[in-house]
């Protein structure tokens, strides 16, 4: 088996919250070798769940850890000095942040002429608003996200989760990926500017060529397909499962062959051989008395059961999976392998989230759980930089460092 | 080499249908040379509005300008043994080919990965599928609607007691294509080292369930089934309020001292200014009070005016606005993120969305405008691989092209 893609390939991490972890995590996976610049103490996301498990185990699987003050000149000392030995440099800060560190992209290109910067702010580093502070739903509300999904009656269904982070986050991989490769061909490095605003709204284009072409206000799409028409589009209840009423199938039909076979996977009921649903066209007109002759059906079916059924007839449909569907029901999503086990010491074990790309000859693996807070002091101030056992005990006592003490969460929170 | 794009120098045959085309583009937009393949008389999706004056045409479709931008036209009989032939010739100086066929059906044409990398044993082949190459629902039908849903992403949106409602834009697509776009430069980077090329499986219900941040980690690090909470982010720290007109982010994040003095100042603190919520634990603890109250404040203010005056207090609100106020937005013109795209054909030009990053080095930009059907068969075939004029007219007699 030949090496992981980006195995040789050091990343140091001064990213946090989502996005900038994800690009991290993206790249880890790879088989680079994250350094994760950590500080102590709490923080927004030091409260949504313990180091190595929940969301922060998620997003820090394969990662190393070191802590570092970055508030005094001898914390900035030691991650140039990490600098050095690093190939690409990464962050999420707002655009003063590393500035004010002498951490950015003029100061470390000076100290090491190829190194790779990538910037993730919210805002981006130029412009008015420049230094906004800014977390993923800020950007969907900004970008019109947060307006688009809407209830019936207008107002804000609201996200459960936050594309933004994952928009900006993936864009960050991509560009370091490409710097990278731009690298091994010329030999230089640069500087990456990118915005987490801008990355979301880069992917919204046909909704804005709408309005920039056509002059057309956007409205909620709602079950309106966004690739074409479709009708029947949406989701319809369920029966039960163990007490809870809220289950859902999502279906969505485009061709008259698919709604063929969807009429005669229901059993060809006789209100499906009426007029008002003959063509798309009409099926699209007479919509919510299709969605409630549907949802009559659904409504007597299991959700897993009716998927099968409309599966088996090449309809395409699915199970609005909730957390139990997805991470421990899903047949397929287990076969494979998606939700790796990773111990976390003393037996106890955790599962996190796999990753979706199956590369044939150079599979990646989720190989670590997250660490803890300088968990690899040893390694990064040790091996890496040289220092002598008693020269980081200096440097802790001075605040430079905190230095790793044990585990702190993780087998016991498990 | 001043305004070369980071890509520059990479060759892709972009085979995708309208479930993957963000996929080319990215790498297009870094230079790449995308060639996108379709079949004679066009993409499907060239069939997908809106479409430019809402006039359904091939080469009127917002949605097919959009992840086509920067890519060259060829159009190719895959079925047909001298389209087949030419792909084998093309792939021969390709470094990666993108497709998003139903599993096995390139392979049934002659065109799967084993044949293609005989042909050309670096070449990277990335398929996206819906449900990935291999599982018990390999071969199931999916849109971005249902792989929403089995990919966890639906459930989560809306409010408690009423229907998941679907994301806005195409996010399972999307994350599936910036997944592909990583996997083919990974798959590059591992090709440095012995030349060799392999087989890249993209699950998109995979990269979908990846994209949703909270859904697995709560369930395996807590035992929780993440429900739907409305606009109460699942971290707790924000929450839609009503303004007189229109929305407002609120974000318990940031300087609480100076959110509350200013609250405090409009008479309308009621119990914030309390020791207790000093500490972010406990205003996330109890959140829903929090936002009660900063909502019966905000019914004062207008959406932008909070937003500016919040912002200058490092408060991370935000005003919840229609995606139209994007072409108004000043941080987005300052950083010229719109961009003209000549459309000679129709006597002008568009403003599209621009680059998600400023490569400082290597620039994002605009090469071409999306291709028209076929538009570059002729420059591919005859300049670039030597298929004679005569020739060409008979592979259009053949419908090959």
């Amino acid at each position: 088996m030949a090496d992981a893609p980006l195995a040789g390939i050091r990343v140091l991490d001064f990213t946090w919250v989502v996005a900038g972890p994800v690009a991290t995590r993206v790249l880890a996976d790879q088989g680079a070798e994250v350094i994760k610049v950590d500080r102590g103490g709490e923080s927004a996301m030091s409260v949504l769940s313990p180091r190595r498990i929940g969301i922060n185990g998620d997003l820090n699987r394969n990662k190393l850890s070191v802590a570092i003050n970055m508030a005094v000149p001898a914390g900035v000392e030691l991650a140039r000095r990490l600098v050095k030995l690093s190939d690409i440099v990464i962050d999420n800060f707002s655009a003063r942040v590393m500035r004010n560190w002498g951490m950015d992209y003029a100061s470390l290109a000076a100290v090491k002429p190829e190194i790779i910067c990538i910037s993730m702010s919210g805002l981006g580093h130029s412009g008015p608003r420049a230094n906004y502070v800014s977390y993923g739903p800020t950007l969907h509300a900004l970008g019109g996200l947060t307006l688009m999904m809407a209830e019936e009656d207008g107002a804000p269904a609201g996200y459960g989760y936050s594309y933004a982070d994952m928009a900006g986050g993936y864009t960050g991989a991509l560009a370091a990926l490409a710097a990278l490769w731009h690298r091994r061909r010329t030999g230089r490095g640069q500087f990456v500017d990118l915005s987490q605003f801008e990355a979301l709204c880069a992917v919204i284009g046909p909704a804005l060529l709408d309005i920039s072409v056509n002059r057309r206000a956007q409205q909620p799409p709602r079950y309106d397909s966004q690739e074409g028409p479709a009708a029947p589009h949406g989701v319809y209840r369920c029966r039960p499962r163990d007490g809870d009423d809220d289950r859902w199938l999502a279906i969505s039909i485009r061709s008259q062959a698919q709604w063929e076979r969807f009429v005669k996977a229901l059993g060809s009921p006789p209100w499906a051989a009426a007029e008002k649903f003959r063509t798309l066209f009409l099926r699209m007109r007479n919509r919510s008395e299709l969605d409630a002759r549907i949802n009559a059906w659904s409504r007597e079916q299991s959700a897993e059961q009716a998927m099968a059924l409309l599966q088996q007839a090449g309809v395409p449909s699915g199970v609005v999976a909730n957390g139990a569907d997805l991470c421990a029901r899903d047949p397929h999503l287990a076969e494979r392998g998606f939700w790796p086990r990773l111990p976390l010491g003393e037996g106890v074990t955790t599962q996190v989230t796999g990753i979706p790309l199956k590369l044939s000859r150079t599979p990646a693996a989720v190989r670590s759980a997250a660490p803890e807070v300088g968990e690899h002091d040893d390694y990064v101030l040790g091996q890496l930089l040289g220092l002598s056992s008693a020269e980081r005990a200096d440097l802790a006592t001075a605040g430079v460092i905190w230095p790793y003490t044990g585990a702190k969460s993780g087998a016991a929170a498990a | 080499m001043e305004n070369a794009g980071a890509l520059t120098g990479l060759r892709v045959l972009d085979l995708t249908g309208h479930r993957a085309q963000l996929c080319g583009r990215l790498l297009a937009d870094m230079g790449a040379d995308v060639i996108k393949v379709e079949p004679p008389g066009g993409d499907p999706a060239r069939r997908i509005g809106p479409f430019a004056g809402d006039l359904p045409h091939p080469d009127r479709s917002l949605f097919f300008w959009f992840y086509n931008l920067n890519k060259r036209s060829l159009t190719l009989e895959l079925g047909h043994e001298r389209g087949r032939e030419l792909f084998l010739r093309l792939v021969s100086s390709a470094d990666a080919v993108i497709e998003s066929f139903a599993p096995g059906f390139l392979a049934k044409q002659g065109l799967g990965y084993e044949q293609l990398s005989r042909t050309n044993p670096g070449v990277i082949v990335t398929s996206l599928t819906p449900f990935g190459q291999s599982g018990p629902y390999r071969d199931f039908e999916a849109d971005d609607t249902v792989l929403a849903a089995l990919g966890g992403m639906l459930y989560v949106n809306g409010s408690p007691g009423r229907p998941p409602v679907r994301p806005f834009g195409l996010q399972a697509y999307h994350s599936a294509a910036y997944y592909g776009a990583i996997g083919t430069m990974c798959a590059l980077m591992a090709r440095e080292r012995d030349g060799l090329g392999q087989w890249v499986d993209l699950s998109m219900q995979e990269a979908t369930a990846s994209a949703v941040e909270h859904v697995a980690p709560s369930f395996f690090g807590a035992g929780q089934v993440e429900p739907r909470r409305g606009t109460l982010h699942w971290s707790r720290f924000f929450r839609v309020g009503k303004c007189p007109d229109g929305y407002v982010l609120h974000c318990t994040l940031g300087d609480w001292t100076s959110l509350v003095e200013w609250v405090a100042g409009d008479g309308k603190a009621q119990d914030l200014h309390e020791a207790k919520w000093n500490d972010f634990v406990v205003r996330r603890q109890q959140a829903e009070h929090i936002f009660d109250v900063l909502d019966e404040w905000v019914k004062d203010y207008a959406s932008n005016d909070l937003l500016e005056r919040a912002q200058l207090l490092r408060l991370p609100y935000a005003a919840v606005r229609p995606p139209e106020a994007l072409f108004e937005d000043a941080q987005l013109k300052a950083r010229d993120f719109f961009v003209e795209v000549e459309h000679p054909e129709l006597g002008r030009s568009f403003r599209y969305p621009g680059a998600p990053y400023l490569f400082h080095g290597t620039p994002w930009r605009v090469y071409r405008r999306p291709p028209l059907v076929g538009e570059h068969c002729r420059q591919v075939l005859c300049d670039e691989l030597g298929v004679g004029a005569d020739e060409l007219a008979v592979l259009a007699g053949e419908k090959v092209i």
